[in-house]
């Protein structure tokens, strides 16, 4: 009978319990657990900046409702602010009693007002240790970012999402934005290029677009500007194509910053908007340089994303073609010869008919995967504008945001001391580009 | 009670990594920048070559190290050499300890960063530091395929996001950074002390010098694989990034819409780690226990992680001011007892030599 209570006999399973019992208390975070009502979580954070260097924050927060129906999250806004992000957060948690984090945060948006100051002093809470993760995704917004976060989308209830949806992983890789995140957006800055790029998110009346356009128009009525067409406003591009963007290149700032209250009410009284991300605000040393419009972001698109399908509106023998790029590769790279540097502009594609503004016939489309060599060409000078015009701009601006400074210091260190300061004004291009047909 | 050589071979492959994959790659980004991996193969390499010493020594005598000590500078001076390991063994798990309490609240635990809510990792490190070498090697044959399993899936879930020109260009940084980057951080390279304390209580087969060097090789592949995989992810941001085993995966694109299923790993992962950081304390006990002749290791295992506890408490908002202090100094322990000892355990007397 002594025998039977051995202790040892039991050793391996105490030995389990205790694993069990120690897993359970590490990862159950049971002594961590908190009436679900008094937690909120950050969805979205829209960022303002007053002129004396306040920050606003407006915090779009899920709130978890109790509801037998199935539809148990409400979405409201809650404003804070403080000298530093992380004050205006404190402020959120005084007036609700949540306890704000941002492991959830998926979308942070900056308002217009936050082109004045610098970029990383704004952005610096972010990414201290574990405050949030580095995928939120980061863009600019036409006017408040308050007021952007308020508006309502057809789309869904949840603003920030229907945000994302313009910034979403199928729309870069259709080219037709050019979204980051606070990773992207850091590296670029901290590496020797010290530059970086966001999307610029601009909210349409749904249901409208602007007449003319060569593919490049997206949206229409400014739901911030309520107008059509002026400086920054979503229309794109004149009829027929190739014609310049109607968005502006830095100097269209003031049109938007004047229109702001007024759209900002228009928006967020109730008005149900949709939003787009077709031009992408540029920075270089954490502070703002200005805008690519439509034609230069698809064109940093294609040279930077993985692009899936893009569509490209191209002009041939007098006849506009839409064109759909596939199996994209493009991307550029850096050499020194003779003492000079010389940027590669290397861009591969095969392309489709997608559509051509010329009366259809049945047994032509047939043959849409054949495209005539003229269009191809038509479609490489198109690409080749494209992306000259991004290049000027950069170069106009000194904003590295291809990362040519970085290339020179990986891959041709020694020359990168005698280059990094006059690199884009110094450097000559070279386009390699190569549209081919499917079949 | 014995372990076997094949189980060795699973300790210097999982725990040689799992040891460094929290701070290590954020405290090497820091000094060295782009060149990360320089110090990692410096100090990799160091130890490797001592891990195969130490093997090729077990090859040569069925002694322990202890038997090896007693028979050349006589039992007092064994006793005296065992009571250092046991306090160097110690020393060496503090680091770990802080990181794992660090990484615990960080990861697992949103809003309560608790002192209280780590303390009873040390109900399992008592009862697990009393356990022979038996159990240690069963451990490891736990261990192995999680650990294999989970850095499978996060090296697959961080692929995609690599680039891997991150690291370029390389030899960039000065040589003084380099060394300072592998002197400071060479505290977490002591897997020579293992395998001597490992030593005689083993039965050592024909080519285990071998496997276990290429075990230890294999260990020290998979860090320098994460280590580029973490650069080449973050950059030059890498310095800013702490507990580097969580932020590689998260960029996985799948986790937007199916939520953060890397933790699953990361969770298993962690089992491993607090085996990891056990072994030390199971060494601490063991090297106690024959420095005191003490032969109770219920006791010695409460001793050690009392003082081991009670450093955590009084030192918990310190964290930085130690791993400041033994990236300063503590090479210095390294030096004597990761490097010299193993290298001078040649010079010992080995009677009965196979």
């Amino acid at each position: 009978m002594k025998g039977k209570f051995n202790l040892s006999k039991f050793s391996v399973v105490i030995y389990w319990l205790i694993i069990i019992a120690l897993l359970g208390l590490f990862f159950s975070n049971d002594f961590g657990l908190v009436d679900i009502h008094k937690t909120a979580i950050i969805t979205a954070v829209g960022v303002d900046t007053d002129t004396d260097g306040e920050v606003l924050v407006t915090c779009e927060v899920a709130v978890p409702q109790p509801s037998q129906s199935g539809d148990n999250i409400k979405y409201t806004r809650i404003q804070g602010s403080g000298l530093t992000i992380a004050d205006a957060l404190n402020e959120v948690n005084s007036k609700t009693g949540f306890y704000p984090k941002l492991q959830f945060c998926k979308l942070i948006l900056l308002g217009d007002s936050c082109k004045e100051g610098e970029l990383f002093r704004l952005l610096g809470c972010f990414y201290r240790k574990n405050y949030s993760e580095l995928t939120a995704l980061v863009a600019m917004c036409d006017g408040k970012a308050s007021d952007m976060l308020a508006m309502k989308s057809p789309v869904t209830d949840m603003t920030s999402e229907a945000i994302t949806k313009a910034l979403s992983e199928e729309i870069e890789k259709s080219a037709n934005a050019t979204s980051t995140n606070l990773k992207d957006i850091a590296m670029t800055q901290y590496s020797k290029s010290k530059a970086c790029y966001m999307p610029y998110v601009e909210a349409n009346t749904p249901g409208t677009s602007e007449n003319g356009g060569n593919g490049d128009n997206v949206g229409g009525e400014s739901g911030q500007q309520g107008g059509q067409g002026g400086q920054g406003g979503q229309g794109g591009q004149g009829g027929g194509g190739g014609g310049e963007s109607g968005g502006s290149q830095g100097g269209g700032e003031g049109g938007q910053q004047s229109s702001q209250s007024g759209g900002a009410s228009k928006g967020g009284g109730g008005e149900e908007m949709e939003f787009t991300a077709r031009r992408t605000a540029i920075f270089a040393d954490g502070k703002f340089k200005g805008f690519l419009d439509e034609r230069q972001s698809f064109a940093l698109a294609i040279l930077e994303d993985e692009i899936r399908l893009a569509v490209l509106p191209c002009d041939a023998e007098g006849v506009h073609y839409s064109v759909g790029l596939k199996n994209v590769d493009g991307g550029v790279s850096l050499k020194v010869e003779n003492g000079q540097p010389k940027l590669t502009v290397s861009f591969k594609a095969n392309a489709q008919i997608q559509g051509a503004r010329v009366v259809v016939t049945p047994n032509e489309t047939a043959h849409d995967d054949v495209v005539p060599e003229p269009v191809l060409r038509g479609a490489e000078e198109e690409i080749k504008d494209r992306i000259s015009a991004l290049l000027e701009i950069l170069k106009e601006n000194n904003c590295d945001i291809l990362g040519v400074r970085e290339l020179l210091y990986k891959f041709n260190t020694k020359y990168f001391e005698a280059f990094k300061d006059d690199i884009l004004s110094r450097m000559e291009v070279e386009y390699q580009v190569e549209i081919i047909s499917v079949n | 009670m014995k372990i076997k050589s094949r189980q060795l071979c699973f300790i210097l492959i999982a725990y040689t990594a799992v040891t460094k994959l929290l701070i290590y790659p954020t405290v090497l980004a820091t000094f060295c920048d782009r060149d990360v991996l320089i110090p990692a193969v410096i100090n990799f390499f160091i130890e490797g070559v001592l891990i195969w010493a130490v093997s090729f020594l077990c090859s040569r005598t069925d002694k322990t190290f202890f038997e090896l000590l007693q028979g050349t500078i006589g039992r007092i001076g064994a006793k005296i050499v065992y009571g250092f390991f046991a306090a160097f063994f110690m020393l060496a798990t503090i680091i770990p300890i802080f990181e794992q309490k660090l990484y615990v609240h960080a990861i697992f635990y949103d809003t309560v960063p608790s002192l209280i809510v780590f303390l009873p990792f040390f109900v399992f490190a008592v009862y697990a530091g009393a356990k022979n070498f038996q159990n240690t090697g069963r451990c490891a044959d736990m261990c192995l395929p999680l650990f294999i399993f989970t850095m499978l899936f996060i090296f697959f879930m961080s692929w995609s996001e690599v680039e891997w020109s991150n690291l370029l260009p390389m030899f960039t940084t000065p040589a003084q950074k380099l060394f300072t980057g592998a002197a400071g951080s060479s505290m977490r390279f002591i897997e020579p002390c293992w395998l001597l304390m490992f030593m005689g209580h083993f039965n050592y087969r024909k080519g285990d010098a071998a496997r276990l060097t290429l075990s230890y090789v294999l260990g020290a592949l998979i860090t320098l694989l994460f280590l580029a995989v973490f650069v080449g992810i973050y950059g030059d941001i890498a310095s800013s990034r702490t507990f580097a085993i969580s932020r590689t995966s998260i960029f996985f694109s799948a986790i937007d819409t199916i939520g953060r299923i890397d933790l699953i790993m990361l969770y298993v992962l962690e089992i491993v780690m607090l085996f990891a950081v056990v072994l030390n304390i199971q060494l601490a006990v063991h090297a106690l226990k024959l420095c005191t002749g003490y032969e109770n290791s219920m006791v010695l295992s409460v001793a050690v992680n009392a003082a081991l506890m009670i450093v955590l408490i009084v030192c918990d908002n310190y964290f930085h001011n130690i791993q400041e202090f033994y990236f300063r100094w503590m090479w210095i322990a390294f030096l004597i007892f990761g490097v010299a000892i193993p290298a001078l355990s040649w010079v010992l007397r080995r009677r009965n030599e196979r």
